[in-house]
């Protein structure tokens, strides 16, 4: 009997051994210091949680790393610390930490994957306790509802809660756009355009002009050929494509010229804004502007010459409106063919300053191997290997053959067309004469690609388009906001204005919808 | 056959975050079945008083007709009840308050605790209460119960609990924070606190009717009171006295009165509409700016249609009540069930009558009865909470309100959100700035010149 004993009392000694060292491994790997010993290689990491209201309490209590960045004990903590663990661990062996966007990590559509709502709720059981704000308990109202909308998560609203983030706000910004008044005169009259060639627009009654590029009429081929690296089949087939002549912005809507439009017909509260009034929106003979958008727009880059960011198609067609009716010109987007002609500036290479898409690409085994020399795009070209994670200023780059900025790049510009993958094939055969997209459709195409887009997405026959719902997904309000996406930083516009009657041509009467 | 079960979720309506569940009151929902498929359902159980215990002290905000009632239900209601402070806007209120209290209960309230103004609320919470029993013009609920629960009282609080969705949905959250602090609140739904409806409930909740297929609400009746302006009265005082003829402060007369009907609709049903289609007009109503009739077509998200009416208007007959249908039969709500021929199936049995013969009503009034209750649930220490549902009840009141306004569809989503709030923006004794004209539908017909 005595043997099976002694049998036995070892595997259980050992059995002990492995758990007790595990249950110490566990813990002392989930400490803050242990934590910080790699991520010290990003010490705002650090600093920011020590600005934070999860570390500065009133009760003293100070929330560690593992209470938000992994889920509960007993709701799959083990797995999620494990597959953390591991990528942590895969990205220190094999990446260039240094090249991180930690910036992009922060934001929100990031910070969801490894922040956990189950643990925000594990410790904030009550909802509303008795110091709650009335702006917070409409939102935790609207939290706890039926409505809501499935991905909306604590963080969606409190991100700074764990992090110290610099002039974060999370309600309705009812002071955005409103700057101190410039010492320049303002204008008092739009441009006057007596014939075919580059004008500086001006906005009456603010300092904002901008220039006006003029584009001469011509033919080009539209999409790109079936070998073009990086292509997508919605590029083609090739077209034939004739448009009459145009004006075209000489760079990306920029938050002066979008600010000047909001200031003049911004609407409090929100009236405007709601999905049921965007038919009857079009209808109105004045023109009602934006409604106060919700946290920062700008996503704190700075504004200015910055393209304007985080408006939505309509607000950007309404800004063309206003634009049109307060300068007596007609200004409107680009349709995607002219878009893609005056991105190309004359050329049929995938970039207008030639060169092979793949020789532009950074990241990858492929391109570490054959060490790319990008020096010639990023003369041109704001893209996710020279943008840091955000837009740039004009100056940043040179411009095309047709004296444009940043038709690649930069910000993805809306066009007036209806996206359709095969819309290049539905046109009838032969010269396309002014083409202006399919009739009808659920999306706009958007062109150009933008800061956070690699190489491929930035060549001048690329096609993207709007993505409505996800751009809104997190967007607090009910009704989602029509002015504002509240989860798109990377799509803005330049206008168009129509070579006519009030622009110098005196030959052609065209008629304007 | 499919006997009608009641969810917990259905029952809680909208909420739904996990550990915040605001129970309903009285029923409490079982999960054990005794027969093959029957569900019995659990309701409270009734005390003819409530239990001894410490001393408790409530004052009386809002001291008009109800509230003096209120109040003596209050002392009604059990053993070491004490009314220990006032307070209203008027003084001749108060003066009233006092004279009946001393009349019917030998209660003296002192002088250095009866407070006028429109501070008085701040001042009866800071006076020493345990609790408050607040019985104002229904505008004025929302921030009181609000103060109450910050001051860390129990609370009565009468229905209607607001008149607006910007008021309703203060309500709900503050029910949600009375929740966290461990504070009982009432209301004035006194229906939930009847034992002839909770029985009838009990019985409709375990299928005696199947599945409840529609509904229908009356409150019609007579013109209500109202007051003359007087010239030594500011607007503000004539409003306030004449409250109940004014939308501002009473919600109009399907939010104020009609509530009652409506919150046993979601009572019984366990669901609150999704949208209503309205009409309202004022036919006779001279004071004011109310209408005196809506009837409203309440949609719930199964497509069933629940019709509710309302009515302010002498000689015309009169309805108050409510009835479920339901596929195996059809219920009034207060006391009796009918199979679907119309054969009676189970009535409730009311005490007897002096002389032996069969009763016609219950022993204890459910006005002392709700005080009952809300102490009991003090004394021993397991609060109840019925704001968030009388709130719900509100304002599905309110969308009524304001589709018959309007005359258009409107959603409840639409009120959940709406930032629509009624009332002035200055209170003193003084004009009142709020539009005053009665509310008309859809557009006048212009003929061609």
């Amino acid at each position: 009997m005595k043997r099976i004993w002694l049998w036995f009392l070892p595997g259980v000694l050992v059995g002990f051994l492995i758990i007790g060292s595990g249950s110490v491994l566990i813990r002392r790997t989930s400490s803050n210091e242990y934590c910080a010993s790699c991520h010290k290689i990003h010490p705002q990491a650090t600093v920011s949680w020590k600005k934070s209201g999860h570390y500065i309490t009133k009760s003293g209590y100070r929330t560690n790393c593992v209470d938000c960045h992994l889920p509960p004990h007993g709701q799959g903590y083990l797995a999620a610390k494990i597959k953390t663990g591991s990528r942590d661990l895969w990205s220190k062996w094999t990446k260039d930490t240094a090249k991180f966007d930690w910036e992009e990590k922060a934001r929100l559509e990031n910070a969801r994957k490894y922040v956990y709502e189950a643990s925000c709720l594990a410790c904030h059981e009550n909802l509303f306790p008795a110091a709650l704000s009335k702006a917070g308990e409409d939102a935790h109202i609207y939290y706890t509802s039926k409505n809501k909308p499935p991905d909306l998560q604590c963080i969606n609203c409190h991100l700074d809660a764990g992090h110290y983030i610099e002039g974060y706000v999370h309600t309705g910004n009812i002071n955005f756009g409103k700057t101190s008044l410039s010492n320049l005169p303002s204008f008092s009259s739009a441009a006057a355009v007596e014939h075919f060639g580059s004008f500086t627009e001006q906005i009456p009654g603010s300092t904002v002009s901008f220039s006006m590029i003029a584009i001469p009429g011509g033919t080009f081929k539209l999409g790109s050929p079936d070998n073009e690296p990086f292509r997508n089949d919605d590029e083609g087939p090739q077209r034939e494509v004739r448009l009459d002549s145009f004006y075209m912005a000489r760079v990306e809507t920029t938050w002066d010229e979008y600010l000047a439009f909001y200031a003049q017909t911004s609407a409090e509260g929100r009236s405007t804004d709601t999905e049921g009034l965007r038919v009857s929106a079009k209808t109105t003979d004045a023109i009602t502007g934006a409604t106060p958008p919700y946290g920062q727009p700008d996503q704190g880059w700075g504004k200015g010459q910055r393209p304007a960011i985080s408006i939505s198609f309509h607000a950007a067609e309404t800004y063309c409106r206003w634009l049109s009716s307060i300068t007596g010109k007609h200004y409107r987007l680009p349709t995607e063919a002219e878009w893609e002609f005056a991105c190309r500036g004359g050329t049929t290479t995938p970039y207008f300053f030639g060169g092979d898409p793949r020789q532009y690409e950074r990241s990858g085994i492929r391109a570490r191997i054959s060490h790319n020399d990008t020096s010639l795009i990023n003369t041109y070209v704001v893209y996710n290997e020279n943008s840091r994670g955000k837009t740039q200023e004009p100056p940043f780059v040179t411009p095309n053959p047709f004296g444009l900025k940043n038709m690649s790049g930069n910000v993805a510009e809306f066009c007036s067309d209806w996206y359709q993958s095969d819309a290049y094939s539905r046109y009838p055969a032969g010269l396309m004469i002014n083409p202006r997209g399919p009739e009808t459709g659920v999306e706009r195409v958007v062109r150009g690609g933008s800061y956070r887009d690699a190489a491929g997405k930035v060549r001048s026959a690329a096609r993207e388009f709007t993505r409505t719902e996800a751009w809104l997904r997190t967007d607090p309000q009910m009704p989602k906001s029509i002015w504002w996406y509240s989860d798109c930083f990377h799509v803005g516009f330049r206008v168009v204005c129509d070579f006519d009657e009030t622009t110098g041509n005196s030959r052609k009467k065209k008629n304007i919808e | 056959m499919k006997t009608y079960r009641i969810s917990r979720r259905n029952f809680l309506g909208t909420t739904a975050a996990a550990g915040l569940s605001s129970l309903t009151f009285p029923a409490i929902v079982t999960g054990c079945s005794s027969e093959k498929g029957k569900k019995e359902v659990k309701v409270m159980t009734f005390l003819d008083q409530a239990p001894d215990g410490q001393e408790l002290k409530a004052g009386l905000v809002g001291c008009g007709g109800r509230g003096t009632g209120a109040a003596i239900d209050f002392l009604n209601a059990g053993p070491k009840l004490k009314i220990a402070a006032l307070g209203d806007v008027l003084q001749d209120r108060i003066t009233a308050c006092r004279e009946e209290l001393k009349k019917q209960k030998g209660v003296e309230v002192p002088d250095e605790k009866c407070f006028v103004g429109f501070d008085a609320i701040q001042k009866v919470l800071d006076s020493g209460v345990d609790m408050v029993i607040l019985a104002t013009p229904p505008f004025f609920r929302p921030e009181h119960f609000a103060a109450a629960v910050e001051a860390r009282k129990h609370v009565f609080m009468e229905k209607p609990v607001c008149v607006d969705p910007v008021g309703g949905r203060s309500v709900i959250a503050t029910a949600r924070k009375a929740q966290g602090l461990g504070l009982s609140v009432a209301t004035g739904t006194q229906r939930r606190h009847q034992r002839d409806y909770v029985a009838n409930y009990k019985n409709v909740a375990e299928g005696m009717i199947g599945d409840i297929v529609s509904a229908n609400c009356y409150w019609n009746g007579g013109k209500l009171w109202h007051r003359d302006p007087n010239p030594t009265w500011s607007e503000m005082e004539y409003m306030i006295r004449n409250w109940v003829n004014w939308c501002w402060l009473s919600g109009d007369h399907i939010v104020e009165q009609h509530v009652h009907n409506l919150d046993v609709i979601h009572w019984f049903t366990g669901k609150y509409p999704i949208k209503a289609t309205a009409f309202g007009s004022r036919l006779r109503r001279v004071t004011g700016d109310q209408y005196d009739n809506f009837s409203v077509d309440y949609v719930f998200d199964n497509n069933m249609h629940v019709h509710s009416m309302c009515r302010q208007i002498n000689g015309c007959v009169n309805d108050v009540s409510e009835r479920m249908q339901g596929t195996k039969g059809s219920s009034n709500c207060i006391n009796t069930i009918w199979d679907s021929t119309g054969k009676e199936i189970w009535k409730y049995e009311y005490p007897a009558g002096e002389n032996g013969q069969p009763g016609t009503e219950l022993k204890i009034s459910p006005y002392v009865q709700e005080h009952i209750d809300l102490v009991t649930s003090i004394r021993n220490g397991k609060p109840i909470n019925e704001a968030e549902n009388t709130a719900m009840s509100t304002l599905v009141a309110i969308m009524g309100r304001i589709s018959a306004y309007t005359g258009k569809l409107v959603t409840l989503d639409e009120v959940m959100n709406s930032e629509m709030k009624l009332g002035p923006k200055v209170f003193a004794f003084g004009p009142v700035d709020v539009p005053k004209e009665v509310p008309l539908p859809g557009e006048a017909y212009v003929p061609n010149a």
